[in-house]
């Protein structure tokens, strides 16, 4: 399964954070910088294991802290409706 | 992350966010921006071009010969940005930090490059809101609008609480009811609407009534009481501002729960505005301004990328740079915590940023008097009145 985040949302980064806006909920979503870099990697379909290994590159954790601090993102992003709808590779 | 301040910088109605404004996360950004100095909210006019003639128009006389020495200094206009130097104009923003976009005019909805620019903003991820006067909302349009997954809203200005105030002063007859089915269109289709009431001699007696109006439709509001001298130098405007005795009247009747109380802290952290900090304004023909307000120009963005005019331009510098003391008639007046400090209206009135309006300074002197009123009512054992919002921010809900 793959996801991607809503490519029409509007979001800016600032201080290391990234804001998120959804104008059709009318809510507004602050993502620290591990979020913010998956958001950033959202931009194109990525399975968790794909989306865990790029982040293993780029931190210093476990794998499997990696993969769970990044199931329970999308999770989070998907029930606040930030992601398109699920893909399959 | 540094710590956010821990004082927002007092934001004008100008760039009040439709939807989601009172977020607040959004609130906290912006005091992150503010403090940063980062360029999160701009307004960019596409137009100068009105289907309608307000008497009252910012912009230039309607009723003249057009926009001459409108937002571009002396000698011949320049014509208008073209859809490509917005398309760039629109990344440098991206690039400098931007995430929401006002776009306006002129009639924003009368420009040919707005669908082509909502289509471009959206691929950059800019949240983008409309300021308009609503008539041209026709039904295909309200729809194609609401398929903007960055579209945060509409806002839309009224004149009145009948058609016959409303269209005089747009002196456009069916206006009102056009701007009334516009924003009933958007709203149906579940776009967020925003009302702006801007308040002036001949509706003066319709407030009460425009404030039930959009209350009755289910549209929060902002009430601005302040007409400004026009960005062309011309002053015809200034005849429609209301009385000293007409605001006090409002104050004293359909505007109390507005009355500034008085009790704001105007301190060298509070007395900035956002703009050039979180904010500023790229007119129709490219000049950066600190505000859509104050027509006082930073650079062009013809000249020069628009970050270089963000970071370095002197104008901006200067506004970043004062402190109170650097407001001759503000610094020592009584009346502070009670005035609105409208600076677009004290650059028109007087040439000058740090310059005042008489009609802002009176107002803040009549929101003063009612308010001592009151509180010596309240003393005395009247009813308790609640006095909470500045003299030119007034958001409903």
């Amino acid at each position: 399964m793959t996801y991607q985040r809503d490519l029409g949302l509007p979001f800016q980064t600032l201080d290391e954070e990234t804001i998120v806006v959804d104008p059709r909920t009318r809510e507004v979503h602050l993502l620290n910088d591990t979020a913010a870099r998956i958001w950033e990697l959202l931009a194109a379909a990525q399975s968790v294991d794909e989306l865990t290994r790029a982040l293993g590159e780029e931190y210093e954790a476990p794998a499997d802290e990696l993969r769970a601090g990044v199931e329970e993102l999308l999770a989070g992003l998907g029930g606040k409706g930030l992601l398109a709808a699920a893909g399959t590779r | 992350m540094a710590a956010p301040p821990t004082e927002a910088g007092p934001r004008c109605s100008d760039d009040a966010l439709v939807g989601v404004g009172d977020h607040a996360v959004v609130s906290r950004i912006q005091s992150q921006a503010y403090a940063r100095m980062v360029p999160l909210n701009v307004s960019l006019e596409l137009t100068l071009k009105c289907n309608i003639r307000c008497l009252h128009c910012y912009n230039f006389d309607r009723d003249g010969d057009g926009p001459a020495s409108c937002s571009g200094g002396a000698g011949a206009p320049a014509p208008e940005l073209s859809l490509e130097e917005i398309f760039r104009v629109l990344s440098e923003l991206r690039a400098a930090g931007t995430l929401f976009l006002s776009l306006t005019g002129g009639e924003v909805l009368s420009s040919p490059h707005l669908f082509p620019v909502l289509d471009r903003a959206l691929e950059l991820n800019l949240a983008v809101q409309l300021l308009s006067n609503g008539t041209l909302l026709r039904p295909g349009v309200a729809a194609r609008l609401a398929g903007y997954r960055n579209l945060l809203g509409v806002s839309i200005s009224l004149y009145g609480a009948t058609p016959e105030v409303h269209d005089s002063v747009t002196q456009i007859r069916g206006s009102w009811r056009r701007t009334m089915d516009g924003a009933a269109r958007l709203k149906a289709q579940g776009v967020a609407v925003r009302l702006k009431l801007i308040v002036m001699r001949p509706n003066v007696h319709e407030v009460a009534a425009m404030r039930a109006l959009a209350d009755a439709a289910g549209y929060p509001y902002l009430l601005d009481l302040t007409v400004t001298a026009r960005h062309d130098g011309t002053r015809g405007s200034l005849a429609l501002r209301i009385t000293d005795d007409e605001l006090a009247a409002l104050y004293r009747g359909s505007l109390r729960d507005l009355l500034p109380r008085g009790d704001r802290v105007v301190d060298e952290a509070a007395f900035p505005c956002n703009c050039a900090r979180g904010n500023c304004a790229i007119s129709a023909r490219g000049d950066v301004f600190p505000c859509v307000s104050v027509p006082w120009a930073a650079g062009n963005v013809r000249a020069q990328p628009f970050g270089e005019i963000w970071r370095r331009s002197p104008v901006f510098q200067r506004i970043r740079g004062l402190e109170i003391a650097d407001y001759p008639a503000c610094a020592p007046c009584p009346d502070k915590a009670f005035c609105s400090r409208d600076r677009g209206a004290a650059y028109n009135a007087s040439g000058s940023y740090t310059g005042t309006d008489p009609f802002v300074c009176a107002a803040a002197g009549v929101a003063r008097t009612v308010a001592e009123e009151d509180a010596r009512g309240a003393a005395a054992g009247a009813s308790h009145v609640d006095v909470r919002l500045p003299l030119a921010v007034a958001g409903a809900r």
